[in-house]
């Protein structure tokens, strides 16, 4: 695989749908149409749980309590007010903290697993072959597995209520890892790390300035999932943190979850704040989605 | 859900307005008398901030926690703090508790709330971590106290993290519930906290569907029709001829039985099925065989739409925390059944809840946590603040009893029916006893694995053995069958 | 891979390049993991009332109490083995088919489908939902009083069907959910390995008049061969890994007689709650890890082969 880029790249060619053939005009219409359909399908289906979400958001504890409704009703913001009220914990800053270990989390681990999978594919090192044999084994561990011993291990070094245990393992993201090799493998022709060797570029330099470029599709996507995958996380941020001004948003939910059947609850508020919380993800989402996009055209500049 | 509640709180509050005015002159019951310590921290109050020679108390005082249910009545009733609450017509009001003790006893303290979620026993092991960790941690990190229900409560108070209270200067005050003081007990009876709330379970049926069934509405007169299981489940057959369910969900009774056990869920380490769960998972095998009930949990969507008018189920088992706060369904403007309901004993004295308040062991704060545990049992007004503003039932039976013989007392949501009166009564039979630390997952978990079996998806044996796998999964030292 | 790279005096590179990695797993991980596996061998658990048993060395009882048949004969493990595999390729088949078609969509430079910034967002937000909130909207449409009741009840007139207590209903729908959550997210996936196939490849094939069959068939789907095996491995161990929608779909239960139990719900049952069992979570973990490790090996096997196909016909070019 690694010899794809190998093959020669013809000349430019400016349209590709030049070259479009005429007797499949119909079968293209054809295509086409059951596209759209396809699409229009999966959209609904999509934006049905979407959909609900928003309504529930809309509507107060009783009208919950009382059922399922397809229509909104009009305690939007009376929801909205009560989701944004300083309680023992605060929306706003749980939503600044799923952010900062989001933010941190998705960049390290899209970084140091480019940089490892760089690493082994470029350089030809004794245990190389190990190091990723290695890797690819240890990516089938559940996380789950090893959560008891985390746990004790950060009670060992005294890292309860702080962000470190949940953003320095982001740095070693066997996943990641797996999915950047497999991409370097085929985008990143190995001329281009001698080439710049002979430009008298560093080592460091090549792979932050020439290499990172080439793989921004790979890792919009990575930083996409990584960062929606703590954004969401209950488990880890549960086990670690217990002051209400470090807590993210998914625990908050909890916590409005457990006070359901008591005075203090709210189904309102809870609705309220699964919407909240999604709004930044979504942004998140659209921004680096752009750059899964505009990979298309870097891949055809690259060529 | 919530402005009905609130209406109705508050129209019973103006009520009383008046009667609470004059009665909460004798404001002498509260702590200051009882111990050294208390005396020596209302002398400080005189002083200035550092004058304790003898005791000095700390500035933090940290409670875990895991909702924020009794925090919110700990900041209304005994820190003194400001809320707002809407009224009927949707204008807001503020109000203040003058009387709370905190505003003397909380000067310079900061109150620190360390709340985690129950889901997953996340509350539990947080809470057991920082215990583990208390002779270790530094003054102002210290766990002071902490709330446990009566699932689990057996857990703390048999271990030493918990401190005798009496050490503290607490008393238990004969005006406590009995059961209250037994959950919070040791197994060598030394009292280890107190509960700020009483809930005795009823027997909550809908006044329409009595009429029709029994032909009469009256609590009294439905009562001898359903004091006994025998009648429960003959009247059960009634309803079912008539199209009604007795219940709407087949766990529904499970806590009158469990409740009224005479062995324990584990017994020398072993797994014990009760005869009084024999005899649940019996009715509740025909009641759903014979469809007097339905195929749902006791937060069950199909269990609640029940509750609107339009439902067919005669009896609900519950506490006033339960129709107050979790029948919303009933209490639906358009779809609900305000005012046709009422309360009666039935079959069974039981429980259902309630939230105990544990002194740590090593709190650098005894003098407060001891005038907190007053002020929510014998400070009687908090606890008539709790009983108006707060429909609570609360653990003092000389606050609960005036309200219970007060003539103007009524709840409008059970036609007017003086609720207090009867859970009065229903307080004294409660028993706490043949309790485990097992008891809270083994209760929720047996009647959902039983259900299985009571489908006839599987035989009882099949059941039953997918409950013991529940069992030795979870407990590595219990043993099953 | 080819072996030969030349570049060979920056050998030391290489290492510091990939130690970060290394030194950040070995301590947050590795650690861990080594006396999650150590304690497999041993007797030690803690109890309600604040005691820890153990731990004692019991060799390989753990292992052999996990593969003990109970009084029906049933090997419990491997039915809940079962269960999670079957939910799994119930989600992961229409999640990858559904995925490969729409990357075709997305990058079928022909097809110029329109508002395609507008389908790509949407495909993917259904990941951006809280599993436990996924599930939470599920239990309400399918509860007996939900609306897909409120339907069925109006259609056929009947008692509402009970979806949670019928094994197969509630199989699919942990199924559809984990479905509906992770196809937007393999769409993703393909997309960026279509995009990352040389364009003059489709150039080519299009002068030499390939019908988009053939391209497909020929060029397109062998060189996402490596993104496929990603796709496959991850949803592979994604799908064993599977908790959070069948433990709420089911209340930790595990479904009509234990029939929608998963490997990890049951590992959370040893340490999830309040106490923890060390010795037998340790145990299951580890055969957790080796049926991950096997499948994923038959994986690699499997569609490492037509992978050495494409090979073979690249080196004719």
């Amino acid at each position: 695989m690694a010899k794809l880029k190998n093959l020669d790249a013809p000349a430019k060619v400016k349209n590709y749908s030049d070259f479009q053939n005429e007797k499949g005009a119909t079968s293209l219409l054809i295509a086409r149409i059951a596209s759209y359909v396809f699409l229009v399908f999966v959209t609904v289906m999509c934006l049905f749980s979407f959909y609900l979400l928003i309504i529930n958001s809309t509507r107060s504890n009783a009208e919950l309590q009382s059922g399922f409704s397809l229509l909104p009703r009009e305690h939007f913001f009376e929801n909205f007010g009560n989701a944004m009220k300083k309680t023992t914990f605060f929306l706003p800053q749980g939503l600044l903290n799923s952010l900062i270990i989001a933010a941190a989390t998705s960049i390290l681990t899209v970084y140091f697993s480019a940089m490892t999978a760089y690493g082994i594919f470029v350089y030809d090192f004794r245990g190389r072959k190990l190091a990723d044999k290695f890797i690819l084994l240890v990516m089938m561990i559940p996380t789950q597995v090893s959560a008891v011993g985390f746990v004790q291990l950060i009670n060992q070094f005294k890292l309860v209520n702080t962000y470190w245990p949940l953003i320095i393992p982001a740095i070693a993201a066997p996943a990641t890892y797996f999915y950047m090799k497999q991409y370097i493998e085929g985008a990143l022709p190995l001329e281009v790390v001698e080439a710049a060797r002979v430009d008298g570029s560093n080592e460091f330099r090549t792979f932050n300035t020439i290499c990172l470029p080439m793989l921004k599709p790979a890792l919009a996507v990575q930083m996409i999932f990584a960062f929606v995958g703590s954004w969401n996380n209950f488990f880890t941020p549960a086990l670690v943190i217990s002051k209400a001004e470090l807590m993210t948003v998914p625990i908050m939910i909890s916590i409005i979850n457990s006070d359901l059947h008591s005075q203090a609850g709210d189904l309102g508020k809870l609705y309220m704040y699964i919407f909240i919380s999604i709004v930044p993800v979504v942004i998140v989402y659209m921004f680096l989605s752009k750059f899964i996009i505009k990979g298309v055209t870097l891949g055809s500049v690259k060529g | 859900m919530k402005k009905r509640i609130l209406a109705a709180v508050l129209a019973t509050a103006s009520i009383l307005g008046t009667v609470a005015g004059c009665d909460s002159t004798n404001t002498s019951s509260t702590a200051p008398t009882e111990s050294k310590d208390n005396n020596s921290s209302t002398t400080e109050e005189s002083k200035p901030e550092d004058g304790g020679e003898t005791k000095e108390e700390g500035k933090v005082l940290n409670i875990y926690a895991w909702n924020e249910e009794f925090k919110g009545f700990f900041e209304k009733y005994y820190q003194g703090l400001e809320w707002e609450v809407e009224l009927e017509d949707g204008t807001k009001e503020k109000k203040k508790f003058d009387k709370a003790p905190g505003l003397e006893t909380l000067k310079g303290v900061t109150v620190n709330w360390i709340i985690n979620p129950s889901d997953g026993g996340v509350y539990q092991q947080k809470l057991d971590a920082a215990l583990q960790a208390q002779s270790g941690a530094a003054a102002d990190d210290k766990v002071d106290f902490f709330l446990a229900e009566a699932d689990y409560i057996l857990k703390y108070t048999n271990s030493d993290f918990t401190m005798d209270v009496s050490t503290i200067g607490v008393t238990t005050a004969d005006t406590q519930y009995n059961y209250t003081v037994q959950a919070a007990s040791d197994a060598d009876g030394k009292v280890k906290g107190v509960s700020f709330q009483c809930c005795p379970s009823a027997l909550i049926y809908r006044r329409s569907i009595a009429k029709d069934v029994l032909g009469t509405d009256d609590p009294a007169e439905v009562q001898k029709k359903l004091g006994t299981w025998a009648d429960f489940d003959a009247v059960a057959a009634q309803a079912k001829e008539k199209g009604y369910y007795m219940t709407a969900s087949y766990v529904e009774t499970f806590r009158t039985f469990s409740n009224n056990v005479s062995s324990a869920w584990v017994v020398n380490g072993e797994l014990n099925i009760d005869k009084a769960i024999e005899d649940w998972t019996t009715q509740a095998a025909t009641y759903l065989d014979k469809e007097y009930t339905l195929p749902d949990g006791v937060w069950g969507d199909q269990k609640n739409a029940q509750m609107f008018a339009e439902g067919k189920t005669m009896c609900f088992f519950g506490p006033a925390w339960y129709y107050n706060f979790c029948m919303g369904n009933a209490m639906d403007k358009e779809k609900g059944c305000y005012g046709d309901w009422a309360v009666t004993t039935g079959p069974q004295e039981h429980f259902w809840g309630g939230t105990w308040i544990l002194a740590a062991t090593g709190t650098d704060n005894p003098t407060i946590v001891a005038d907190i545990m007053k002020a929510f049992t014998v400070n009687e007004d908090v606890c008539s603040a709790l009983i108006e503003n707060e429909a609570q039932f609360t653990n003092n039976s000389k606050v609960n009893e005036k309200y219970a013989t007060d003539p103007k007392f009524g709840n409008a949501f059970l036609g007017g029916q003086n609720d207090v009166a009867l859970f009065v009564e229903l307080a004294k039979g409660i028993k706490f006893e043949h309790k485990t630390n097992y008891d809270q997952l083994l209760s929720e978990k047996y009647p959902e694995y039983m259900l299985d079996y009571f489908q006839k998806k599987i035989t009882k044996d099949e059941a039953l053995a997918n409950f013991y796998k529940f069992v030795n999964d979870t407990y590595a030292d219990v043993k099953t069958p | 891979m080819g072996k030969k790279h030349k570049s060979i005096s920056y050998a030391k590179w290489g290492y510091i390049f990939i130690i970060p990695f290394f030194v950040v797993y070995a301590v947050c991980t590795l650690v861990p993991l080594f006396s999650t596996f150590l304690y497999s061998f041993f007797d030690y658990y803690t109890t309600m009332d604040f005691r820890t048993i153990g731990p004692n060395f019991v060799g390989l009882q753990n292992y052999i109490d996990m593969f003990t048949p109970d009084r029906t004969g049933a090997i419990d493990l491997l039915n809940y083995t079962g269960n999670t595999l079957l939910m799994w390729v119930m989600g992961a088949v229409p999640q990858v088919l559904f995925a490969l078609v729409l990357a075709l969509i997305f990058t079928g430079i022909r097809l110029r489908i329109k508002g395609q910034g507008f389908f790509k967002t949407v495909i993917y937000m259904p990941n951006l939902i809280m599993a436990s909130a996924f599930s939470m909207l599920f239990f309400t449409l399918f509860s007996p009083v939900g609306p897909v009741n409120q339907v069925l009840t109006q259609i056929t007139g009947g008692d509402p069907f009970l979806f949670f207590s019928d094994i197969w209903a509630t199989r699919s729908i942990i199924a559809f959910i984990n479905f509906l959550m992770w196809f937007g997210n393999t769409t993703i996936l393909l997309m960026a390995g279509i995009m990352g196939i040389d364009q003059s490849l489709f150039e080519a094939s299009s002068i030499d008049g390939a019908t988009s069959k053939q391209t497909f068939f020929k060029i397109t789907l062998p060189l996402l061969i490596p993104i496929i095996v990603y796709v496959l491995v991850t949803a592979l161990i994604g799908g064993l890994q599977m908790y959070d929608v069948p433990q709420i779909m089911t209340n930790g239960k595990g479904g009509v007689d234990m029939t929608a139990q998963t490997l990890v719900m049951q590992l959370n049952r040893m340490i999830g709650g309040v106490t923890k069992n060390y010795g037998k979570a340790g145990a299951l973990s580890a055969y957790i890890f080796i049926v991950t490790g096997l499948l994923s090996i038959l994986v690699f096997k499997v569609t490492g082969n037509s992978s050495g196909k494409k090979k073979a016909k690249k080196g004719g070019k």
